[in-house]
């Protein structure tokens, strides 16, 4: 089975957002960054396939020069190659045409298994995947939990609303994103770390891809919501201060 | 000098007789063949096992950051733990004092049994009843009775008052040490016998040969027993790494830690086969006193069955027959065994080994593990906790930022900048510290040391920790670091050397003890017992500075176990994040221990001891005592309003 | 006239609530960009759910026997056909799981991207093309804003976010239902959905549990559980503990929240006589609401809860249970 798994370096999740002096982005000098969590848990169940059945693991990765750390990373945790798609001024490309981009960079791979995760933590479109199998005229589905092999393609579980899931089959090659959490993640090791460093990592410009960097959707600006979490002590007797917790429950937390 | 000096008085001497011991009369040239054919049957039948041992030991890998100098540390330790048998001793007075008396007199027989042996073949050089003879012997002689008396209690001990840690895994005793004690016994009243019977007599040719075959015995059973340690021992302390606890660095590209046979380095080898299964070790472990699989003698043993039926040059994994990885993991790295071992061993650098062996390539598959090197990994704390709770603790408790100006920089450390009791106890030492008008301040992103990492073998975790701090650090110009962890202390101050050069660091009960001066004076009330954390202690050897600290506001009590024989609280070497334990609860165990002095508080010098006891106090209903660390101690004594005295700056 | 379209979603051919809330958005964005409002669901044109549509001029009941059962290649085809042919300017979508499956495929086959879980939109006074209204959606998990405008012209997708539009009184509609049949082929349908099943209840998965109320040291004996249990059992949720309620074995083991049992990312976490010990918070500091109630109002879980009530446990929580029974109805 061939994998290829999309991953995406994002700001770490606890970062401090500092908005940037253009007011679009936020302040990116203090900032580390990390692989995307859900990101990670489409890497392992793509490993996890490939302990299972064989074959290969490649994870594909678009952004400056320091997401060339992240696939690294991947690569120590066992992928077998990395395609690095090169651009410094990836934000001018919307998700379609970063969705582009990597269809053309993974075009000539035929793989039989597309993996992204559920979403990116930055932006949090959850789009791109999905953008993706559209572009490559192939199927997919979303938030799944678990994958099987069968004899005609793969057999996926997708996690639906309220506590209900279904079993999907789909011919391969397919696309899916997953939903984190349903695996234990492996650790990076020092082995794996120097066995990464002897593995190929190509680096495509994104210009050389020929993708129209022209966007349908633009992110004009972005503002700190004015809503900062605090504790708020409901006060009164017992009687008044559940009466106070049943509304916030149905009305802010909506649980009820 | 007393050679010199007996050699003036032979007139006083002569007045006394001394007792002479008897030897037989000189042996036809057939007896002294025969001799000659027994003594090489023996060397041979010793030579055929030590020399197996020794080309283990000399086939393993080098240790690639052994140096042999400075000498002056190892001969100071050979000659305390060897020659004085200082170690042996002072852990366990009676029987350790009875070994010295053992151990003294086969120093002492050195040179009647060479003589003895001489005299066999004609050319014996000490005359009995010649002058330093005469005496020499005598002195042996009386050795020869310290030596037998030692050595029949030591029987005594071992076969009828059997104490539970020298007996193997299996609940049986070692016969062979049984044996070894009657030869070294009769060896002794074989030579005593002699000053019984008149010189050249039949008798006192047998006796001869009764000592000559007791001893040509003896050395053949030496390498096959845990006597090996007779001849090893010796070297092993004065070849030890030295430090406690160091954990050596990787020596390249392919050394992952303790993984196969080829891992396993010369003084490691040298190390495991000089165990003397004496079970000191496993006495003062609480894993092993908690009822988990983890004995730090099996652990060693465990290595030596591998050697001997794999040898180091094997790439059967060290984890499987010999050693599980299960008892690898549930070392505190409290380090009692290490510190209690008589004959050298480092068992930390062997069970971190085996650990980093198993992490550093991915084997240790533990959900907790796993789950706290991504925290570490991706949060840089070890509780996976949001970096802005920390800096909101920061604005809370408006502690200064640290910008190159202060004195000290304070490190919170993962309990002081995220637990809610570890922020009380750095709540506590800032209020100490404004009252002083110590100046601080504190940095505004600070990762976890990597001591959980470093404990539980994860090398890269470690390193990057490491070199993310000391970089951070050196940027401030951080010079002098205060810290209420013990285990950031150490780390810090050992365990980042192999990255850089870490500033300067103190334990806040140094700060403390340091200060207690000009804190106001206070009444004593109730009574306290100190409980030792392992990184303060026998890591830092730090015991007086906490308790100076406790006994100016209350009457300090001792548990039994204390000071270096303190017992772990359980949360050491990574474990306060891993899973259920095996067996029982260490920190309930050792809050139970705390509880019996009857003592009113818990005087605590580490977070986590603090968060340990804590949960295990937490479980028990009756007046429970309070639990306090030693920075809330000296806080209670200030004034209320806490602003910087500047009255107290001159005493 | 421009159009504003909303697709909804039914369920046992009712639209469900947060469609009704993408209804009550749609309806806003077509008062203040003066278009006309279409609605559209897939279902029998009799369904009563239509019904319930009130604000719509135009209603579509999209009907065709390959939609019975949710596919993104189905749903894909049906949808773009009603695009096609009404040739909406914004298009409005509930953010339910559904949508975030096909949406993105199907804005891809307009050469569109769908902004999608908007929390709210501005049109600029005056205009009413597709590019001049802002739609703000969150970003870094909600620490930031962003304001986003199409850079094409129309149609805009949008899905939005549930409780960013408030759809209490859904009205009765006097507007005709259409049907809408689409094309489709069932060689065009490439994956095979299996029916939606509930994982088995027996057994406890705190993991996953939307809802959690959790019991510490503070209940303090065994047979007070009881009132917990009822609280929990009033709003639905997993009974979970904090480490001396399972130690004493009050509790089973796997009922364990913390550092040595379980991690939990409820909804909702209800900490009941919980004083919030480290071991604890890292087990449960990812759930996205926590409650304590608490007698000491210094107990460090207060540092970490959205709502907070100090009160006695014992007379706090029985009111609680009742207030709740009594809201559920």
């Amino acid at each position: 089975m061939k994998i290829i798994v999309a991953i995406k370096q994002v700001p770490e999740r606890d970062a401090r957002i500092r908005i940037d002096s253009s007011g679009k982005w936020i302040a990116l000098d203090d900032i580390e960054f990390r692989m995307n969590e859900s990101d990670a848990y489409a890497l392992e169940e793509a490993l996890l396939l490939r302990e299972a059945h064989g074959g290969e693991v490649i994870v594909l990765s678009a952004g400056p020069e320091r997401v060339g750390q992240t696939i690294r990373e991947a690569l120590a945790k066992g992928a077998d190659r990395g395609i690095h798609i090169l651009s410094d001024s990836l934000a001018s490309y919307d998700a379609l045409g970063v969705a582009r981009l990597m269809a053309a960079a993974i075009r000539d791979e035929a793989a039989d298994l597309i993996l992204t995760g559920l979403q990116s933590d930055d932006l949090g479109l959850g789009q791109t995947g999905v953008i993706l199998a559209e572009l490559l005229a192939i199927p997919h589905s979303s938030l799944i939990l678990k994958i099987e092999k069968t004899d005609t393609g793969i057999r996926v579980l997708r996690e639906l609303e309220d506590g209900w899931f279904q079993q999907i089959e789909m011919p391969t090659p397919a696309l899916l994103t997953i939903q984190s959490g349903n695996t234990r993640l492996r650790y990076a090791t020092l082995m794996g770390i120097k066995k990464a460093k002897t593995k190929e990592l190509r680096s495509v410009e994104a210009a050389s891809l020929g993708v129209d960097a022209v966007p349908s959707v633009t992110l004009d600006s972005v503002a700190l919501p004015s809503r900062q979490k605090s504790t708020q002590m409901l006060t009164g007797s017992p009687a008044e201060a559940a009466a106070k917790l049943v509304e916030k429950l149905q009305q802010e937390v909506r649980v009820l | 000098m007393l050679i010199a000096s007996l050699h003036s008085a032979p007139a006083a001497l002569a007045a006394f007789p001394l007792p002479a011991l008897a030897e037989p009369s000189p042996f036809p040239l057939a007896e002294k063949l025969l001799l000659a054919a027994l003594i090489l049957v023996s060397a041979w039948l010793f030579w055929r096992r030590f020399g197996i041992v020794l080309r283990r030991i000399l086939a393993a890998r080098k240790d690639a950051d052994f140096h042999l100098f400075p000498l002056t540390r190892r001969i100071w330790d050979f000659f305390w733990e060897v020659l004085c048998q200082a170690k042996v001793i002072r852990e366990r007075p009676l029987p350790g004092l009875a070994h010295a008396f053992v151990f003294w007199s086969f120093l002492a027989f050195a040179l009647v049994t060479t003589n003895h042996i001489a005299t066999g073949f004609g050319f014996g050089f000490l005359d009995p009843a010649g002058f330093f003879g005469s005496i020499y012997f005598l002195l042996a002689a009386v050795f020869a009775i310290a030596c037998a008396i030692s050595i029949a209690g030591l029987f005594f001990r071992r076969f009828v008052v059997r104490p539970v840690w020298l007996a193997h895994k299996d609940n049986t005793l070692s016969p062979e040490s049984g044996v070894i004690a009657g030869l070294i016994f009769l060896l002794m009243a074989t030579y005593l016998g002699a000053y019984l019977v008149p010189a050249g007599s039949a008798a006192a040719l047998v006796l001869w040969w009764m000592h000559t075959l007791t001893l040509l015995s003896f050395l053949p059973l030496v390498p096959h027993t845990k006597h090996l340690h007779l001849i090893l021992s010796p070297a092993t302390i004065f070849l030890s790494r030295g430090g406690f606890s160091r954990i050596p660095p990787l020596a390249d590209d392919e050394d992952f830690g303790l993984v196969t046979g080829k891992d396993i380095t010369q003084l490691t080898a040298l190390q495991v086969y000089s165990c003397v299964e004496c079970g000191r070790c496993t006495e003062h472990c609480p894993a092993a006193n908690t009822g988990k699989e983890l004995n730090p003698r099996e652990i060693i043993l465990g290595l030596r069955g591998y050697l001997n039926e794999y040898g180091p040059a094997s790439e059967e994994p060290l984890l499987g027959r010999y050693n599980s990885q299960q008892a690898a993991f549930q070392c505190t790295t409290c380090g009692s065994c290490e510190f209690q071992c008589p004959v050298g061993i480092e068992h930390l650098p062997v069970i971190v080994g085996l650990r980093r062996g198993a992490v550093n390539t991915g084997e240790w598959d533990d959900e907790h593990g796993g789950k706290l090197f991504l925290a570490l990994e991706r949060s840089g704390n070890a509780l996976g906790m949001a970096h802005s709770e920390r800096e909101k603790f920061l604005a809370r408790e408006e502690l200064p930022a640290f910008d190159g100006s202060q004195e000290y920089c304070l490190w919170l450390g993962c309990m002081g900048g995220y637990d809610p009791k570890g922020r009380e106890i750095i709540r506590s030492f800032v209020q100490v510290m404004r009252f002083l008008g110590t100046s601080y301040g504190v940095l505004r992103r600070e990762k976890c040391t990597g001591d959980p990492a470093r404990r539980l073998g994860n090398d890269l975790v470690f390193q990057q920790l490491a070199e993310n701090n000391l970089e951070n650090l050196a940027q401030n110009k951080v010079k002098k670091i205060i810290s209420i962890c013990p285990h950031c202390v150490r780390t810090i101050a050992e365990d980042w050397k192999a990255y850089g050069t870490p500033p300067e660091i103190e334990h806040h009960s140094e700060f403390l003890a340091r200060h207690q001066a000009r804190l106001p004076k206070q009444p004593t009330t109730g009574t306290t017992v100190f409980h030792d954390p392992c990184y303060l202690g026998r890591y830092r050897n730090v015991y007086d500075e906490p308790r100076s600290v406790i006994a100016a506001s209350s009457t300090l009590v001792e548990a039994e176990r204390s000071r270096e024989r303190s017992f772990c609280c359980g949360a050491g070497g990574g474990l306060a994040f891993l899973g259920e334990e095996q067996g029982a609860r260490v920190s309930e165990t050792r809050v139970e221990q705390l509880i019996s002095t009857g003592a009113t508080t818990i005087g605590a010098a580490c977070p986590f001891c603090n968060t340990m006891f804590r949960d295990a106090l937490a479980s028990r209903t009756d007046n429970a005592p309070q639990l306090l660390d030693i920075a809330q101690i000296a806080a209670a004594a200030l004034p209320k309003t806490s602003q910087p005295n500047t009255l107290q700056e001159n005493p | 006239m421009s159009t504003v379209l909303v697709f909804l979603e039914a369920k046992s051919d009712e639209p469900t609530r947060l469609s009704l809330e993408a209804l009550a958005a749609g309806v806003r964005l077509a008062a203040e960009t003066g278009s006309q409002l279409a609605a559209a669901m897939v279902g029998a044109a009799s369904a009563s759910g239509f019904a319930m549509l009130g604000g719509a001029a135009q209603i579509y009941a999209i009907s065709h026997p390959l939609l019975a059962r949710y596919t993104a290649d189905g749903f894909t085809a049906a949808y773009a056909q009603l695009i096609a042919k009404l040739q909406p300017d914004f298009v409005l979508f509930p953010h339910s799981y559904e949508v975030r499956d096909f949406v993105p495929r199907l804005a891809t086959r307009l050469t569109r991207v769908l902004l999608s879980d908007v929390i709210g939109f501005e049109v600029a006074s005056g205009q009413v093309t597709a590019d001049k209204v802002t739609f703000t959606r969150q970003l870094f998990q909600g620490k930031l804003n962003g304001h986003y405008r199409a850079a094409s012209p129309a149609p805009v997708l949008a899905s939005v976010q549930a409780g960013a539009f408030r759809a209490d009184s859904p009205s009765a509609t006097t507007a005709t239902v259409e049907t809408f049949t689409p094309e489709l082929d069932a060689a065009t349908i490439r994956t095979q959905p299996g029916e939606p099943f509930r994982a088995a209840a027996q057994t406890v998965d705190l993991g996953s549990a939307p809802l959690i109320v959790s019991v510490g040291r503070g209940i303090k004996d065994e047979a007070n559980i009881a009132i917990v249990k009822e609280l929990a059992d009033a709003l639905g949720a997993e009974l979970a503990a904090s480490r001396p309620i399972c130690d004493a074995g009050w509790l089973p083991m796997e009922r364990q929240v913390g550092s040595s049992g379980q991690t939990v990312a409820p909804k909702m976490y209800l900490a009941v006589g919980i004083s919030g010990a480290i071991q604890h918070l890292v087990g449960m500091k990812a759930s996205q609401c926590v409650i304590a109630i608490n007698k000491d109002e210094n107990a460090p879980i207060f540092e970490i809860a959205d709502y907070g009530i100090v009160g006695d446990l014992f007379e706090v929580v029985p009111a609680l249970t009742a207030a709740v029974r009594k809201a559920k109805g």
